[in-house]
C-alpha cells in the first residue's frame, strides 16, 4: 500500500497531461482530416441502432463517401445546429417524428433538395412538400388492450378511447412525450378542434394516473392487468415479443393490437442541413437509405414499418394490416403547438 | 494545535508580495474563462429581441416547486445519511469498518439516471410503478450522500480526533461527544457536502425526467429547445442560479460560525470507540445498506433481465472506455489546478474582489449542463475552438466547485500560522503551496481528483452536445440507450462506468487510511 504514499500527486499529473495532450492533438488531427478533400458525409442522427452502422458501411462500400456519426437526442441535436450556425459541419439531419422534423424546418435548418429517386421512393404525404426533408421509415401509434379487461371490439377509432367504459383502465404517456402530442395533432387535423377539445376531455377522464413516461412500462402494464387499454408505439411491444426475456414475452402475448381506423401513422426522416459542405453526399445517403432495400433494413433495426407497405418482419406481420391515416407528416407538425395547448387546456398531465 | 480565535479578517493575511500579481492575474483568467460561457449566453437569450416577454410561463412555478422540494428532501437526507455513516466509519470499530469505508464511495460511481432507469424497469416487472417525488428524492439521497460522508470523513479524521480524545478523556460518552464535539467541528466540511450534492440534485435530468417529476433542468431545456423560448429559459436558469447562490451563501455561513484550524492530525489512527454486540449490528447495517442497495438496484436488473444484455455492445466497449477514461483525465487534471489556484487566491489576496471573483467563478457547477453546452457552442464557434477543447473547457467550468469546495474547507482548518511561518523564513506563494500546503493537502486534493474523476465519466449534457462526431463515451451510450427505453443494451457500459468509479475509489483508500 505504501506505493501510493509519495509520488501519487506526481503520477496523476503525469497521467492527466499525458491524455491532455492526446486529446488535443486528436482534436488537432480531426480538424485537418477534416480539410483534406477525402469525401464524406456527416450526420447528426436522433436514431441509436448498431444495425444503422452496418448501413452506413455498405453506403461508403458502394460509393466511397465515408459517413461520420453524431448520434444524439433529437431536440438537442437541433439546437445545436441551430447554435452552430455557418459553423456546423453538419451535412445531413435525422429527426424522429414529424413535430420535429418541423420545427427544424421553421428554424430553417434544411436546404430543399430536388431528387427524382427521392420523389419516387417517398410518397408524397411523408416528405415535405418543399422537399427539405424526407422520410426514411414509419411507426404506427395503435392501441394495446388487455382482452380480459377491456373487449377490443368497443375500440373501432380513437374517439372510442374516450367511452365512459374505459374510465380508470386507459393508460396513456405524459404530455410532454411527442408521440401523444402529434396523435393528438393528428386528430386536430382529421375532425377538427372543437371534436378534438370533446375528445380530449373523455379521454383526460379515462386516464390512470399518474400517466407513464414510458412506452415500455406501459405496454407492461397492459399484459400486467394495470391497465385495460394504452396507446403506444407498435415497436415497443415488437421488441418485447422478439427479446430474449422470457418474462417479458410471456407478458407482451397478453397484449392485443387494435388498430383504430385510420391509424395515426409518424415517421423517421432526414433532410439535407442548410450549411452542408459536402450537400451532394448527404442527398446520395438520403436516396440510399430511402431506397427499398436498404429502407427495409433500417426499419428493421427498430421494427419499424418500410416507406410503403408492411415489410417483412415477422412479428409485425402478425399484428396484422391497418388504414394509415391519410393526414400529411408536415400538418402534424404545423399543428403541434395547437396539440399541446389543447392538451395542457384539457389537464393531460 | 487547535484555536478557536476569530480571524480579523475572511482569511489570513500574509503581508502582500509582488510575487502575488501573478497569482492574481492567473485567478481573474481562470474565472473569466469560467464566466464567459455562462455571460454570453444569458447576453443572447436577454437580448435575443424575441417577442416573448419575461414570464415563467405555464410550468415554471411547477418547475421551482419540483427542484425546491428534490433539493430540501435530498439535502436533509443526505446529512442525515452521510453524517452518521461519516462518523461510524472514520470513528468507532465495528467488524468491516474498513471495507465499508471504501463502499460508500460505490453509490457515487452509478449514475443516477441508470438506477432510475433500472428500477423502473424492475418494478414494471413487477407490477412496481417507481414515479413521483418520493422516490426520486430516495434515488437522488443514494446518489449523492457519498459527498457528504467523504467531506465530514476528512474532518472527523483530521481536526476533531485531538479535541474528540479530550472529550473523551473527560468521560463524555459518544453521543455526547457526537453531538457536543463532533458535529459542530464537521459543519463545514457537511455543509459543503450538503451544498455538492444539491447542486447535483438542481442539475440532475435524466432520472427526474423518467420519474416524472416536474423540475428546473428539464424546465429550462424544454423552454429552450422546444418552446423556442430562450428568454423563459433564461428566467428559469436564474432561478436555479438563486437556489445553488443560497446553498452556497449558507454553507459558508456555517463555515464561518465554525472556523476552527488544526494540523493534520499526526497521532496515531485508532478508532475511538469500539462498538459491540447490538450496536456493531447496527453500524454494520447503517453502513451497508447504502451501498449495497445502491449496487442492487442495477445488479438486480442484471439478474433477472441477464437475457436482455446485448452481446454486440461488448466489442464497442474498448473504444467508449478509453475515450472516457481520457477525457476524464485530462479534465481531472484541469479542474484540479484552476482549483488550487482558486483556493490559493482565498489564502493570500484579501482583496474583497478578487475573493468575491473565486467565489463567483464555481457557479458553472449550478447552471444545467446543456445551458452551459449551448453557452460554449455559441462561444466556440467563431473562435474555431476544436470540439474537444471545448468539451474540456466546459467539463473544467462545470465541475471547478467539486475540486474548490473540498480544498476551502481544507484549507480553512489550516492555522494561518503555518504561512505565515513559512513566510517569515523567505518563501513566496508558490514555496509555500509547494512545500507546505500541497503535502498538507494531499488528502483532500485526492479526494478532489476522485470526485471530479468519476463526476466527468459519469457527466451526460456536455459531452453529448460538445462531442465530436463518432466520440461516443460511456455515459453517451447508457443514456442513449436507456432513453431508447432498451436498458439491457445500458447495462454493459454503465457496468463500466461503475468499475471506473470503483478503481478510482480505491485508488484514494491507502491515503485515506494513511492519517
Amino acid at each position: 500500500m505504501t506505493i501510493w504514499h509519495r509520488g501519487i500527486i506526481r503520477d496523476l499529473t503525469r497521467a492527466t497531461l499525458g491524455a491532455t495532450a492526446l486529446l488535443v492533438s486528436a482534436d488537432w488531427t480531426s480538424m485537418v482530416l477534416a480539410q483534406s478533400r477525402i469525401q464524406e458525409v456527416n450526420v447528426y442522427s436522433g436514431r441509436h441502432y448498431n444495425t444503422d452502422k452496418a448501413l452506413y458501411a455498405e453506403f461508403t462500400r458502394r460509393t466511397g463517401i465515408r459517413v461520420n456519426l453524431l448520434e444524439g437526442k433529437d431536440d438537442e441535436l437541433i439546437q445545436r445546429l441551430k447554435s452552430e450556425g455557418s459553423n456546423s459541419r453538419a451535412d445531413l439531419l435525422v429527426l424522429v417524428d414529424a413535430a420535429r422534423l418541423v420545427r427544424a424546418q421553421q428554424d430553417n435548418l434544411f436546404r430543399p433538395i430536388s431528387s427524382r429517386e427521392l420523389n419516387k421512393d417517398v410518397p408524397a404525404n411523408l416528405r415535405d412538400p418543399g422537399g427539405r426533408w424526407y422520410a426514411l421509415t414509419r411507426r404506427a401509434r395503435p392501441v394495446m388492450v388487455n382482452a380480459a379487461l377491456v373487449n377490443p371490439r368497443l375500440i373501432r377509432t380513437y374517439a372510442d378511447l374516450a367511452r365512459p367504459e374505459l374510465k380508470g383502465k386507459l393508460c396513456m404517456r405524459n404530455r410532454a412525450s411527442v408521440y401523444s402530442q402529434s396523435l393528438v395533432a393528428d386528430e386536430l387535423v382529421r375532425r377538427g378542434r372543437p371534436a378534438t377539445q370533446n375528445w380530449l376531455e373523455g379521454v383526460v377522464a379515462n386516464q390512470q394516473q399518474p400517466v407513464f413516461s414510458s412506452d415500455t412500462t406501459m405496454v407492461r402494464a397492459v399484459g400486467q392487468g394495470q391497465c385495460g387499454a394504452a396507446i403506444a408505439n407498435q415497436y415497443y411491444l415488437a421488441r418485447l415479443l422478439s427479446g430474449d426475456n422470457d418474462a417479458d414475452r410471456a407478458i407482451a402475448k397478453k397484449v392485443r393490437v387494435v388498430w383504430p381506423d385510420p391509424t395515426h401513422v409518424n415517421v423517421t426522416a432526414g433532410g439535407v442541413t442548410r450549411t452542408a459542405r459536402n450537400a451532394d453526399a448527404g442527398r446520395r445517403l438520403l436516396e440510399f437509405l430511402a431506397s427499398p432495400t436498404s429502407g427495409e433494413g433500417y426499419a428493421e433495426a427498430n421494427n419499424e414499418y418500410p416507406l410503403r407497405g408492411w415489410g417483412n418482419n415477422p412479428t409485425l406481420k402478425a399484428f396484422g394490416t391497418f388504414k394509415v391515416s391519410p393526414v400529411p407528416m408536415e400538418q402534424l407538425g404545423r399543428r403541434n403547438r395547437e396539440a399541446v395547448q389543447l392538451m395542457t387546456q384539457a389537464g393531460w398531465n | 494545535m487547535t484555536q478557536s480565535a476569530k480571524p480579523a479578517t475572511g482569511t489570513t493575511a500574509p503581508p502582500p508580495t509582488n510575487s502575488r500579481t501573478g497569482l492574481a492575474v492567473a485567478v481573474v483568467v481562470i474565472s473569466l474563462l469560467a464566466l464567459l460561457p455562462l455571460l454570453n449566453l444569458f447576453r443572447a437569450a436577454l437580448f435575443s429581441g424575441g417577442g416573448s416577454p419575461l414570464a415563467l410561463g405555464f410550468d415554471g412555478g411547477d418547475q421551482i416547486r419540483g427542484t425546491l422540494l428534490l433539493v430540501l428532501g435530498e439535502g436533509i437526507a443526505g446529512a442525515v445519511l452521510g453524517t452518521a455513516i461519516g462518523w461510524l466509519t472514520a470513528m468507532c470499530h465495528f467488524p468491516g469498518r474498513r471495507w465499508l469505508r471504501i463502499a460508500q464511495l460505490l453509490p457515487m460511481a452509478v449514475p443516477a439516471y441508470l438506477s432510475a432507469a433500472s428500477l423502473i424497469d424492475w418494478g414494471s416487472h413487477h407490477g412496481l410503478r417507481i414515479h413521483g417525488i418520493g422516490w426520486t428524492i430516495a434515488l437522488m439521497t443514494l446518489a449523492n450522500y457519498s459527498y457528504v460522508v467523504l467531506l465530514s470523513t476528512e474532518s472527523f479524521g483530521i481536526s476533531g480526533r485531538r479535541l474528540l480524545e479530550a472529550s473523551r478523556s473527560l468521560g463524555v460518552g459518544p453521543w455526547r461527544s457526537f453531538f457536543r464535539v463532533a458535529v459542530p467541528i464537521a459543519l463545514p466540511a457537511v455543509g459543503a457536502g450538503v451544498a455538492l450534492s444539491a447542486m447535483e440534485v438542481v442539475n440532475e435530468l435524466g432520472a427526474v425526467r423518467l420519474l416524472g417529476v416536474p423540475s428546473l433542468s428539464a424546465g429550462i431545456l424544454d423552454r429552450w429547445q422546444i418552446d423556442g423560448d430562450p428568454k423563459g429559459a433564461a428566467l428559469l436558469s436564474l432561478a436555479a442560479l438563486a437556489i445553488v447562490a443560497v446553498l452556497v451563501a449558507a454553507e459558508r455561513r456555517l463555515r464561518q460560525r465554525s472556523r476552527r484550524w488544526s494540523l493534520a492530525g499526526s497521532s496515531h489512527q485508532q478508532p475511538l470507540w469500539v462498538l459491540q454486540g447490538w450496536r456493531a449490528w447496527l453500524a454494520l447495517l447503517v453502513c451497508v445498506l447504502p451501498p449495497l442497495v445502491a449496487l442492487l438496484i442495477p445488479g438486480l436488473w442484471v439478474l433477472e433481465g441477464w437475457q436482455n444484455l446485448s452481446v454486440v455492445a461488448f466489442r464497442e466497449l474498448l473504444p467508449l472506455a478509453a475515450r472516457s477514461l481520457g477525457l476524464a483525465l485530462a479534465a481531472t487534471g484541469i479542474t484540479l489546478v484552476a482549483a488550487l489556484l482558486l483556493a490559493v487566491v482565498r489564502r493570500w489576496c484579501p482583496g474583497p474582489a478578487l475573493q468575491q471573483l473565486s467565489f463567483v467563478a464555481g457557479l458553472g457547477y449550478a447552471v444545467p449542463g446543456s445551458v452551459l453546452a449551448l453557452g460554449l457552442i455559441v462561444l466556440g464557434g467563431p473562435l474555431a475552438l476544436g470540439p474537444l477543447l471545448l468539451l474540456l473547457w466546459g467539463y473544467g467550468d462545470r465541475f471547478l466547485a467539486v475540486g474548490k469546495q473540498g480544498l476551502d474547507a481544507a484549507f480553512e482548518r489550516l492555522p494561518p500560522s503555518v504561512d505565515e511561518a513559512a513566510v517569515s523564513l523567505g518563501q513566496s506563494w508558490q514555496g509555500v503551496l509547494r512545500r507546505v500546503h500541497l503535502p498538507l493537502l494531499r488528502g483532500p486534493l485526492l479526494v478532489g481528483a476522485l470526485l471530479v474523476f468519476v463526476d466527468v465519466v459519469k457527466e451526460l449534457p456536455l459531452t453529448l452536445s460538445l462531442r465530436p462526431f463518432d466520440f461516443d463515451t460511456l455515459a453517451v451510450r447508457v443514456f442513449q440507450y436507456a432513453s431508447d427505453e432498451r436498458v439491457g443494451a445500458a447495462m454493459a457500459p454503465s457496468l463500466l462506468i461503475m468499475l471506473f468509479g470503483l478503481i478510482a475509489a480505491a485508488a484514494l483508500i491507502p491515503s485515506l487510511e494513511r492519517r
